[in-house]
């Protein structure tokens, strides 16, 4: 097909064309998810009250927002710090999920006394570590594909959430699947502009740690160079396998640590609804920041408004949640898409001289 | 003992038949070089279609058509994104995953939780059926289940026996060899993932339309992934897909059983066995080297003629 076309690789595109293509990307995406929106069922004129006023600029909106999209940095974090090196997580949920067992686990069997709530987000990040660990072992020892096991490890957490919420960690007062409400001490602070929590806080030194390692230490020289060719990397002698390793567990810990700032922060307690479609969520908001964690945070608060707005949607315009992501994936696939612009070179055949 | 080993033999074919056509579906995008995870949404989309159309008083037959047309209809733009313009297969595949997941979601509200007539079991068998152990698995299934088996076989032949057939595994093998000796690469995985997505919603309607015969939300149930490692398992051969999906669809039949035989299990526990296996297996496969070989050689891979 398409004869008269050929493409070209590019060897690497100028900045003008990478943040053109981006925008571009992007705003084709925004302008058909309204189109989805709007088709939907939602009044044209309503949208820049949803979108915008009510999930950015009110301030009790803006609090939500924030709330939201405190964990879903931890989430992005989780997917790009895999992402940087080629390490394609797809069970973020699974790790989170972990993560709120764990800290849950600490919080309901009073452990560690004074030191209670660090610990808690301590064994949140162990959680999320240890169940990223048999995805990348078996990747690097047997080469098993981190998308399958990764994915069915995710399957697995929410068993055992299950699991675990209708015995052990039920509350037998309660007819519902969910653990007993956390004490004050097992709690994060808040400061009293809605569910914000000091959760946000830990988002925002994690988002640090990251840019600052990746971008100012030899190992995060070393991560940026395995993930762009790891044969070169490791011909070179660079410390290859312990860099994947590291970055892909740190992964895991940031997506446990999103688990523990939900159970903490938030809901006080395991329920089966603190998972917030994280896989999704994270991939999409690393694919929106290029992998680059300073740019977490922004992108994370777009997202956040998004799935914040959809909920008020529902409320008002019975519109389903599902929308919200039908519109996550066509701006994904659009920002994926738009990657053929900064990748490849279109040429036309001129006709006649063949 | 011998009634309940019949009764899960008997169950098993229903959990079987999903699983190797979305298999079947998946195999037939890979040989053609496409890795295609939008698998679990597109499957819910045509479990939603297929139920939406079961209570429009559709027959099954036509309910499970238009899922399946519902899961090629979805799966169009991110055919487009990979094989057109080159998106990376791995986000474009869980775009679509998440578009199908919500649009099934939000066009299916009304179709929740309401039951309505499904397919029937064949009755061909006639006195065979009563036989013990085997009569129930072998002889009262839905015609799915047949044609599912005759599916596998004649994609086999189809795969290994034709001219066709041959370019197509060329494509995701190496396609600069196929495009050079002048197969059209793009209209080879085009067709391949068109036809894949069609299988695809198939297995999806089936789950609501041939077994359960009531739509929810999240029915599917990792069960696109575990038809993804099912592939792997089946080292991209359709008849040992038979196999693969064989064990699955016995491990996942094997659940409800023991709850109406009224053994004390851990559920959630046991539920996990599915992919636990699906994990197990794959290291196996990981382990043997005559399977690595087997997967198609430019599998999610991009390919533009100017690499040749």
């Amino acid at each position: 097909m398409l004869e008269s076309v050929t493409l070209e690789r590019r060897s690497g595109a100028g900045p003008v064309l990478n943040a053109a293509s981006f925008v571009g990307a992007l705003a084709l995406g925004v302008a058909l998810s309204l189109a989805v929106l709007v088709a939907a069922g939602v009044p044209t004129k309503a949208l820049f009250e949803e979108l915008v006023v009510q999930v950015f600029l009110s301030p009790a909106g803006l609090a939500r927002t924030v709330t939201m999209a405190t964990p879903m940095m931890f989430g992005a974090l989780a997917a790009a710090l895999c992402l940087r090196l080629k390490f394609w997580n797809i069970g973020i949920e699974g790790q989170l999920w972990l993560g709120a067992i764990c800290a849950t686990a600490v919080a309901l069997y009073d452990i560690g006394g004074p030191l209670r709530l660090p610990l808690m987000m301590v064994a949140a990040m162990v959680g999320g570590a240890l169940w990223i660990l048999p995805s990348v072992l078996l990747k690097t020892w047997l080469g098993v594909s981190e998308v399958i096991v990764t994915l069915l490890m995710s399957n697995i957490a929410y068993l055992l959430l299950q699991h675990l919420l209708f015995g052990a960690f039920g509350d037998p007062t309660f007819n519902f699947p969910t653990s007993p409400v956390f004490d004050d001490a097992e709690r994060l602070a808040r400061f009293g502009w809605g569910d914000v929590n000091a959760g946000v806080a830990l988002a925002l030194v994690a988002v640090a740690v990251a840019a600052l390692t990746l971008g100012a230490t030899r190992f995060g020289f070393a991560a940026r160079f395995v993930g762009d060719n790891p044969r070169a990397a490791l011909a070179l002698g660079f410390p290859a396998l312990r860099v994947l390793l590291v970055s892909v567990l740190a992964g895991g810990a940031m997506a446990g640590l999103a688990g523990g700032v939900i159970v903490a922060g938030t809901e006080f307690r395991l329920t089966q609804a603190v998972g917030l479609n994280m896989t999704f969520n994270g991939i999409v908001i690393a694919a929106l920041a290029r992998n680059t964690p300073a740019w977490i945070p922004v992108w994370a608060v777009f997202i956040a408004g998004l799935n914040v707005a959809g909920a008020s949607l529902k409320v008002f315009y019975g519109v389903s949640e599902g929308i919200v992501l039908v519109a996550q994936g066509v701006i994904l696939l659009a920002l994926v898409t738009g990657t053929f612009v900064t990748t490849y070179r279109v040429r036309f055949a001129r006709r006649g001289l063949a | 003992m011998t009634i309940a080993v019949t009764a899960w033999l008997g169950a098993m074919p229903g959990f079987m038949a999903p699983l190797l056509l979305a298999a079947l579906g998946l195999l037939l995008c890979e040989r053609a070089g496409v890795l295609n995870l939008g698998v679990e949404g597109v499957m819910a989309l045509g479990a939603m279609v297929g139920a939406a159309m079961s209570l429009a008083g559709w027959s099954p037959w036509a309910a499970m058509g238009a899922g399946a047309l519902g899961g090629l209809a979805v799966s169009l733009p991110f055919m487009v994104a990979v094989i057109v313009f080159r998106a990376p297969q791995i986000s474009a595949g869980l775009a679509l995953a998440a578009i199908a997941l919500g649009a099934s979601a939000a066009l299916g509200r009304g179709a929740s939780h309401k039951p309505f007539p499904g397919l029937e079991n064949m009755t061909w068998g006639g006195d065979w059926a009563a036989l013990p152990v085997v009569g129930r698995m072998l002889f009262q299934q839905d015609a799915v289940v047949y044609l599912t088996l005759i599916l596998a076989g004649l994609m086999a032949l189809w795969l290994m026996r034709t001219r066709a057939g041959l370019r197509l595994r060329a494509v995701g093998e190496d396609p600069a060899t196929a495009d050079a000796s002048g197969v059209d690469v793009q209209l080879y995985q085009f067709g391949a993932v068109a036809v894949g997505s069609l299988l695809i919603g198939l297995a999806g309607a089936y789950l609501s339309v041939g077994g359960s015969n009531i739509w929810t939300e999240g029915m599917v149930a990792g069960r696109g992934w575990i038809a993804l490692a099912l592939v792997v398992f089946a080292q991209w051969s359709p008849i040992r897909a038979i196999g693969g999906a064989v064990l699955f669809g016995g491990a996942e039949a094997l659940i409800p059983r023991l709850q109406a035989m009224g053994v004390e299990v851990p559920v959630y526990l046991l539920s996990m066995l599915p992919y636990a296996l699906t994990i197990g297996v794959l290291v196996l496969m990981a382990l043997s080297k005559r399977a690595r070989q087997a997967e198609p050689g430019f599998l999610g891979r991009a390919y533009i003629r100017q690499d040749r």
